[in-house]
């Protein structure tokens, strides 16, 4: 079978056309700074970068900005700053006017500020989603790599635990994991917050490896053919120096795309755990502060409102930076 | 007592009560919470031997119409309608006034709103002999099943016999049929060890018990739905006749969906000459069980047609202001006859100064507010151990020269009277934190604790109910602790349901450890009292537990919050089971 001329001519490539030659100075410049470049042009990334900064430096400096303000975590008697019956707060929203010793007003039932339990909220969130990104990706980076280049039997067992782990439920494994951890090793009522705390790492970390692992095995698969790899391994470098110096460099750039679109799923998975009560409880947390601020919201809306902008506000802007990152270290799928 | 369900019903909510907090120091002087009070009335002390079907009209009652009842999480309802297991608030309240009928049963007196006692199946309030070790009850003509059927004297002692058994059904008769009844150590009820029991006999139509020890409060008893009708033989057996039990009372099972819903419809074979107590207004109840509180709550404050018929039985805190301000008196608060105690661990605070100081170390309104009950509402302060309503209850003042509540001075000065400056004594108690209500609690009960010269040590608890500590001496947080819990509701209103059980030693519930022979003697001899001294002998013995020993600190008592639409005609509180009385509401057309 034959085609019409005309499709035929349509399929070649267009010829290209030569560039006109400059008598530029050519400096050479890294992929990675190249991409920098392209960040730092783009507008959505640098909001989002600020905004994501600003809610690092609230997390780092959480104390010193609650002291500016004149508010902390310590617990104060209900009965001082609530009346009663309604367990709504004596100064400030909802049934009165703004109160400058307590900006964000005074949580009901318990009579916590509201101020220092967001400011501390943003330390907790972004601690544990930070942790729990990086031993993810650590764990994920490791298991990808040597399922990848290694191959055989030790892919197939590393591949199948992926598999194995990513037929878990998650929520499930979750609300059946997080007490027996809290009860198993908090039994010291001192530790018991700093067990739970690194509980809820333990749980993200342990059901979010998996992606990170699986790509970098991809990844690592196709890179392993590659003529630079096959020429080390010819000339006889070791498998160790194959690894981090040939193969490693390479992976930076899905690495860092996978951590940044990950870091806000992390956070925003925090809060779910604290909303249902399975996260942590031994410090504030966002999430918390939901589960209780969603039963006041029709007589207190602004006490729900504060922890959800939270969220909203850095999950947003982590996701559109991680976009952004992703557009920058790959050109291909560049909007 | 009333455990099992009613413990997760009751105690679930009482849980954190315990896990949190206990008894306020007062809104008494709030207007609007003391006349709702008054309105729930006293929980049933008074009887009418004499009381005869029907019972009497209610002023401007109509005939007709649905009545949707919402419980919201954590009150599962029933998972089984066999009355023998009954023994939930809810079940209860549902069951034994619209269902199923017993040898007596309780009457709204609706010029004061108390709860008395009366005839049901039985003629009267049944015959004892002299010491209470023998009782007879003679059964009414004219009973029916739903079927048509009449109901026999041998189907009601069939039904008494049910109660022994603890293997298949689990239910009250545990705590009195095999207590009290002759030969109940021994027998397990007609499906294990036959239809002859010593303790129970037939004859014509009197029914006659036999009792191993006396029982002056048989008559109480009579009024749970185990001590009614089943069907003998495979009509009758568990557990299928919790699906589709037969129905005595004005209404019956429709369709039942276990912890999910349950839809009553009218019995035409009930006849309302027989009943002293219930009425048949209203055409159908659907109930409705583990519904999601904040929908629960906005349906019924929506004034829509439908939260029109509706009757939320627990209402959220958060929506107390909102709801007391749409809705006027259609938000009311019912006493549940249920306390509430922080019990210190009789063997390790020794000192009765120090057991005191503690009830006035404790921030009774501080942790009920954070563990979202609403301080003088759903929480009252108070210093007996009986609950309001309880037949001889007077109100006393266990230490002299200071009425108990928050006084953090009055506290230290107990304290350094017992030897310990301020942070010297270190009290550990755990709680539940499993939500965020139990820890807030707990800060409060901390800072409260603190602010009175206290250390504390405060351990934390999630994987399951507080009572796995308070109770197992194998958990590994019993030993630490030094303050136990327990919450408790009266089965009815006799010191004899609750004091016992507390304050005896040896018992389960007596999660303290309170032990003092003269007490339990003291105990023990009530029964063989005449009975008409005997609430005022449980009276005296709280006094003089409280006055004396100090051993459990009251850390209020529950109420539910009920809130109901506008068409339900005569919404008034049952005292004697904390629960809305079913039997004389209508449906305003």
């Amino acid at each position: 079978m034959t085609l019409p001329a005309t499709e035929i001519g349509s399929h070649g490539p267009a010829e290209p056309e030569l560039a006109p030659v400059e008598n530029r100075e050519v400096t050479g410049r890294s992929p990675l700074r190249i991409a920098f470049e392209r960040l730092r042009r783009d507008p959505v990334a640098v909001v989002s970068f600020l905004i994501v900064l600003v809610f690092v430096l609230i997390a780092v400096f959480a104390g010193t900005i609650a002291k500016f303000f004149g508010v902390t975590t310590d617990t104060v008697s209900a009965s001082s700053v609530l009346e009663f019956p309604s367990m709504l707060p004596k100064t400030g929203p909802p049934n009165h006017g703004f109160d400058s010793n307590h900006p964000f007003g005074i949580a009901p039932q318990s009579g916590e500020d509201n101020l220092a339990t967001w400011l501390f909220g943003a330390r907790t969130s972004l601690l544990i989603a930070a942790i729990a990104t990086f031993a993810a990706t650590f764990i994920g980076v490791v298991l990808g790599l040597i399922a990848g280049y290694a191959g055989g039997v030790w892919d197939r067992v590393i591949s199948f635990v992926t598999d194995l782990f990513l037929t878990i439920p998650f929520l499930l494994a979750a609300l059946a994991m997080a007490p027996i951890i809290a009860d198993r090793f908090g039994t010291d009522p001192d530790r018991y917050a700093e067990v739970q705390f690194y509980g809820v790492i333990f749980i993200l970390t342990a059901f979010g490896w998996m992606t990170m692992a699986r790509l970098i095995r991809g990844e690592v698969l196709s890179i392993r053919e590659r003529e630079f790899v096959q020429a080390a391994r010819v000339i006889g470098v070791p498998t160790r120096k194959i690894l981090f110096r040939e193969i490693l460099p390479n992976l930076v750039a899905p690495i860092v795309v996978a951590v940044s679109l990950g870091l806000p799923a992390y956070v925003a998975a925090e809060a779910g755990l604290s909303y249902l009560g399975i996260g942590v409880t031994g410090r504030p947390s966002w999430g918390q502060t939901i589960d209780a601020a969603t039963k006041w919201f029709n007589i207190y809306p602004l006490y729900l409102w504060q922890p959800v902008i939270g969220i909203v506000l850095l999950v947003v802007a982590l996701n559109l930076l991680g976009d952004a990152i992703r557009d920058a270290l790959d050109p291909k799928t560049r909007r | 007592m009333r455990r099992s369900k009613a413990m997760a019903a009751v105690v679930g909510v009482g849980m954190f009560a315990l896990a949190a907090c206990g008894g306020g120091g007062g809104d008494d002087d709030d207007p609007g919470v003391q006349d709702t009070f008054k309105e729930g009335g006293a929980a049933g002390s008074g009887k009418d031997p004499e009381a005869q079907g029907p019972a009497p009209e209610i002023e401007g009652a109509q005939e007709g119409g649905t009545i949707t009842m919402l419980h919201p999480d954590p009150d599962a309802g029933p998972d089984s309608l066999d009355p023998t297991s009954g023994w939930s608030v809810t079940d209860n309240g549902i069951l034994q006034n619209l269902v199923f009928r017993s040898l007596t049963t309780y009457r709204m007196d609706q010029e004061t709103g108390e709860m008395v006692l009366v005839p049901d199946l039985a003629t009267d309030l049944g015959q004892p002999n002299e010491d209470f070790t023998e009782w007879k009850f003679e059964i009414k003509d004219g009973i029916k099943w739903e079927t048509g059927d009449p109901v026999t004297a041998d189907d009601i002692a069939f039904g008494i016999k049910r109660s022994m058994d603890t293997k298949d059904l689990e239910g009250p008769g545990a705590q009195y049929s095999k207590e009290f009844f002759l030969g109940g150590d021994k027998y397990e009820g007609p499906y294990v060890s036959g239809e002859d029991f010593e303790g129970v006999q037939v004859d014509g139509n009197t029914i006659t018990i036999k009792m191993a020890k006396p029982f002056p409060e048989m008559d109480y008893w009579g009024a749970f739905m185990a001590m009614g009708p089943v069907p003998s033989g495979p009509a009758g057996s568990p557990p299928q006749y919790g699906l589709k039990p037969l129905a005595t009372g004005p209404y019956k099972v429709e369709s039942f969906r276990p912890n999910s819903e349950l839809v009553l419809v009218r019995n035409d074979q009930w006849d309302p000459a027989t009943d002293a107590a219930r009425h048949q207004y209203v055409d159908k109840w659907v109930m409705k069980f583990d519904q999601d509180p904040a929908a629960s709550d906005e349906l019924v404050m929506s004034g829509n047609e439908e939260s029109k018929t509706t009757i939320v039985t627990q209402l959220q805190g958060s929506n107390y202001q909102t709801a007391t301000q749409d809705m006027g008196d259609r938000v009311m608060v019912g006493s549940q006859a249920c306390t509430s105690f922080w019990y210190p661990k009789y063997d390790k605070i020794k000192e009765l100064e120090v057991r005191q100081a503690l009830a006035f170390a404790y921030p009774y309104e501080d942790a009920w507010s954070a563990a979202g009950e609403i301080p003088g509402v759903t929480r009252t302060m108070g210093t007996n151990i009986l609950p309001p309503g309880m037949a001889g209850r007077e109100e006393y003042q266990p230490v002299e020269g200071e009425e108990i509540g928050r006084n953090p001075e009055k506290a230290k000065e107990l304290l350094e009277a017992a030897g310990y400056g301020p942070g010297d004594y270190e009290i550990a108690w755990a709680y539940d934190a499993s939500t965020p209500e139990g820890k807030a609690a707990m800060e409060q009960i901390k800072l409260g604790l603190e602010e009175a010269g206290f250390k504390t040590k405060p351990y934390p608890y999630s994987a399951g109910s507080l009572y796995d500590v308070w109770t197992d001496p194998d958990n590994p947080i019993y030993k630490k602790i030094n303050v136990a819990g327990v919450a408790w509701c009266s089965d009815w209103p006799s010191g004899a349901t609750f004091i016992p059980a507390l304050f005896q030693s040896d018992q389960l519930y007596n999660t303290g450890g309170f032990s003092e022979a003269s007490i339990d003697e003291r105990i023990k001899a009530v029964t063989s009292m005449p009975l008409e001294d005997q609430p005022g002998e449980w009276n005296a013995i709280d006094q003089e537990i409280m006055t004396n020993y100090f051993p459990v600190v009251n850390t209020g008592y529950l109420n539910n919050l009920f809130a109901y639409g506008e068409n339900i005609g005569n919404f008034t509180n049952d005292s004697a089971q904390g629960y809305p009385n079913l039997r004389d509401m209508y449906v305003v057309q």
